[in-house]
């Protein structure tokens, strides 16, 4: 009997500690919002902060000086209103008055120069989004002019996300602690940098009824499963979730939302001038590529449903979209052999492409499958995780699957499209192309929408890529958290959490 | 026996040395652009050249390992390259952390293996069959499977125990037990089955020795002779397996720290390895290996105390 006992003694374990505690529980209801992020935060240094998912660090702290709204529109925050000057390259904005940093110093027009100025010397994605701005005059202690070097309508979606956050002078340099105007400050007490962030109501923020949660906890889960497991548990407030797992997350009576921040994926071709790939600097072995994928049956396999085929570089809702060209291509392996004989391949060729099934399997398992039914032949060049960017940014590949995001139309044409542009690892220059960017840079209203158009009829046309689809992202909340999904972001900012039935 | 343990720690020293140095050798060997993946994507080639010429990269090896070789010894591990946090308050913030499922999850197996060692040593039959049988699956299957299935079953579905995150002792020891409890059973099983298995060896060998049949023969109870002879006896082998498993558990912590979402020293080199951050890999395996230094050295001195012949050694 003692060694009956003796063995089941992990059990008697197991329930006696469970037994021995209150609760873990996340508790939208406490006025506590807990929620998870898959990435670890960037540094609190605007200057070298990341626009992606690393957001939702930053928002509690660092107030940004236009809100978006729900449809991604600007509203004021820090700044009450704003306006152009004629040639739309001065961009004027008004201040609230008697707003205050944490550490006690005012948010005016000298501390928003400087703050603006120190993000956009860094180089990482928050500082790329605001490249444009040649300087930040101070105009009144409440008023300053952002110049641009040409009109740009991302400017103003910038200035209401990372690259517009405002932090305290005295904090602008590598601060171990952020300090800002935000509605929360971080309580270092209840902090481990790298793996959870307690944020505390600033109890001078101006617009408290904005945010109704007393505290918010971001802890950093990079596993899927953990996050779900947390989000089943109660132990999360809201998390995002891998597609695969919505449907059981959905069935326990979770509010699940899913949304398409823009990003699209598929097969990116970066050698367009055949530098390494000499096949695919012709333009009917590019349009060959584009025949040779399934992408409802991709999205079906790979992402159990969720996703909108696309053939083009942006999505719905984006600037120069057209839902016509979708029908570009659609999946026909024999036209794609009949165009790669045409363009004298074929037996088709042979073409190296980065790995990235640690992070990709399903994704990357369907690119070759693909590329093989059409006659390509794909060696996968296997590289660390943290050498694969590096080396496919230094140009090392032909090509690759990849998915690029970016908030609006514009700033996916200068993250992807421009000879200049990062994910243009190769440099490929296209005058027509060039051309109606250099347009579009200084074009505006309907004019500019129609360049857009022509751009993305050029390139779908040119076929500079073989999208895939427009990617789908899944977010959960606890049953007694509401949150509204964000254009262009692939995180719900922490202004669009309340609790149900608000 | 003090002369033996000095010389231990001596050979621990050149240990932690050794793996120190070809750590340092391996990260600076592998090309990664780590300058680069600090400023972004869009940095300047001159920005990067300026990164590199602060963090040292651009000195000679042996210049760049001599000064962290120096700073080290007085006990500065340097700071994140990507962070700016001390390496040595990362380790004071994820150290407990692994080190809390690791100890628990020793323990555990610790009493478990005594236990179904001994059972199925002495009872034989269909106990030592089912201890054997469940020896196996405990080996085969990997801590990983066994932290998802106790996650999803024993916290989400019946909600006894927290799925993730942990608390620290001095904020509650309740719900620190609480939420080490899953991850140090999850490492447990591996570590019981292969440590039960050798117990199990060793008590049925001891049990067949000449002075156990003296023992009986003078009329001591079947418990005295287990308890107060055999096992103590049986022990050392039974040790040598679980302080390997010690190190084990300390490779294992890495993956289940992962599914329960444990900001431990696993968690803390896994991040530290994908991004490249040097400083803080190697602060990592430095402490790793002291601890498995300090565990060996620990366990010549449980064997000195269970073996008076050792200490004469």
């Amino acid at each position: 009997m003692r060694k009956t006992a003796a063995i089941v003694g992990a059990g008697i374990l197991t329930a006696t500690v469970a037994a021995c505690g209150g609760g873990t529980q996340a508790s939208g209801g406490d006025k506590t919002l807990t929620l998870a992020e898959s990435v670890t935060a960037t540094p609190w240094d605007l200057a070298r902060a990341s626009m992606g998912p690393e957001a939702q660090y930053y928002q509690p702290v660092y107030d940004t000086l236009i809100r978006l709204d729900t449809k991604g529109n600007p509203t004021p925050n820090l700044a009450t209103s704003w306006s152009y000057d004629k040639a739309q390259t001065t961009l004027t904005l008004k201040l609230r008055q008697g707003v205050k940093f944490t550490d006690g110093t005012a948010v005016d027009a000298d501390a928003v120069a400087k703050s603006l100025l120190h993000t956009k010397s860094g180089t990482a994605s928050a500082a790329s989004e605001i490249q444009d701005i040649t300087g930040v005059d101070v105009v009144d202690s409440h008023t300053v002019a952002v110049r641009l070097s040409h009109p740009s309508a991302s400017l103003l979606p910038a200035l209401g996300q990372v690259s517009g956050m405002i932090a305290s002078p005295k904090a602008l340099d590598n601060p171990k602690t952020p300090v800002g105007s935000g509605p929360y400050q971080l309580d270092t007490s209840a902090t481990t940098a790298g793996q959870t962030y307690t944020y505390t109501r600033n109890a001078g923020y101006w617009n408290t009824k904005a945010f109704p949660y007393e505290k918010i906890v971001i802890k950093f889960l990079s596993d899927p499963a953990a996050r779900t497991n947390a989000l089943l548990s109660g132990q999360l407030d809201g998390a995002t979730l891998s597609l695969n797992r919505v449907k059981t997350v959905k069935g326990r009576g979770l509010n699940v939302v899913t949304y398409q921040p823009g990003d699209i994926e598929g097969l990116y071709i970066w050698d367009r001038a055949g530098k390494i790939v000499p096949a695919l600097g012709k333009v009917k072995v590019r349009q060959a590529l584009n025949y040779a994928f399934d992408k409802n049956a991709i999205i079906k396999s790979a992402k159990t449903g969720l996703g909108t085929p696309t053939t083009q570089l942006f999505a719905k809702g984006e600037d120069g979209y057209q839902a016509a060209l979708d029908d570009t291509y659609s999946y026909d392996p024999a036209k794609a052999k009949k165009l790669l004989a045409e363009a004298g391949y074929p037996n088709g060729f042979s073409v190296t492409v980065p790995d990235l099934s640690a992070n990709f399997p399903q994704e990357q398992a369907a690119l070759t499958q693909s590329l093989e039914d059409i006659g390509i032949k794909v060696k996968q060049d296997t590289l660390p995780t943290d050498q694969i960017f590096s080396a496919m940014l230094a140009g090392k590949y032909a090509m690759s699957y990849f998915k690029l995001g970016a908030p609006t139309s514009w700033d996916k044409v200068q993250l992807e499209l421009t000879k200049k542009s990062t994910w243009n690892p190769l440099k490929y220059d296209d005058p027509k192309a060039g051309d109606l960017i250099d347009r579009i840079g200084t074009a505006t209203g309907a004019a500019r929408t129609s360049l857009m158009s022509q751009l993305n009829t050029y390139v779908v046309d040119q076929a500079w890529n073989a999208p895939w689809d427009v990617i789908a992202n899944a977010y959960a909340t606890a049953k007694d958290v509401k949150v509204t999904p964000q254009p262009g972001s692939q995180y719900p900012p922490i202004y669009n959490y309340e609790p149900a039935g608000n | 026996m003090l002369a033996f343990l000095f010389r231990r720690l001596a050979a621990g020293a050149v240990l932690v040395v050794v793996v120190a140095t070809t750590t340092f050798l391996l990260l600076s060997l592998t090309g990664t652009d780590v300058a680069r993946n600090i400023l972004g994507e869009t940095a300047t080639q001159s920005a990067v050249t300026a990164k590199r010429h602060e963090l040292g990269l651009d000195q000679p090896l042996v210049e760049r390992y001599w000064h962290w070789a120096e700073h080290a010894l007085q006990g500065n591990l340097g700071s994140s390259w990507f962070t700016g946090e001390p390496v040595n308050q990362s380790l004071t913030d994820t150290l407990p952390v692994t080190l809390s499922i690791v100890l628990a999850g020793m323990l555990v197996a610790a009493v478990l293996s005594v236990t179904l060692g001994t059972a199925a040593a002495l009872r034989g039959g269909w106990v030592d069959r089912v201890v054997q049988f469940a020896a196996v699956l405990g080996t085969a299957v990997p801590s990983f499977l066994i932290a998802l299935v106790l996650a999803v079953t024993l916290a989400v579905q019946l909600g006894w125990l927290p799925a993730t995150g942990y608390v620290a002792l001095g904020d509650s020891p309740g719900d620190w037990l609480r939420s080490i409890t899953l991850p140090a059973l999850s490492l447990a099983v591996a570590a019981t089955a292969a440590t039960a298995m050798q117990v199990r060896g060793a008590l049925i060998d001891v049990l067949r020795a000449d002075f156990v049949r003296t023992l009986r023969a003078r009329g001591l109870t079947t418990r005295s002779v287990v308890f107060r002879h055999a096992l103590r006896n049986a022990a050392p082998p039974a040790l040598t397996v679980l302080a390997l498993q010690f190190i084990g558990l300390i490779g294992g912590a890495v993956v289940v720290e992962k599914v329960f979402g444990l900001p431990g020293i696993g968690t803390l080199a896994n991040s530290a390895a994908v991004r490249g951050d040097a400083p803080v890999l190697l602060g990592t395996v430095v402490v790793t290996v002291v601890i498995v230094v300090a565990v060996n050295l620990l366990l010549d001195i449980a064997y000195g105390w269970l073996n008076p012949k050792v200490r004469i050694s």
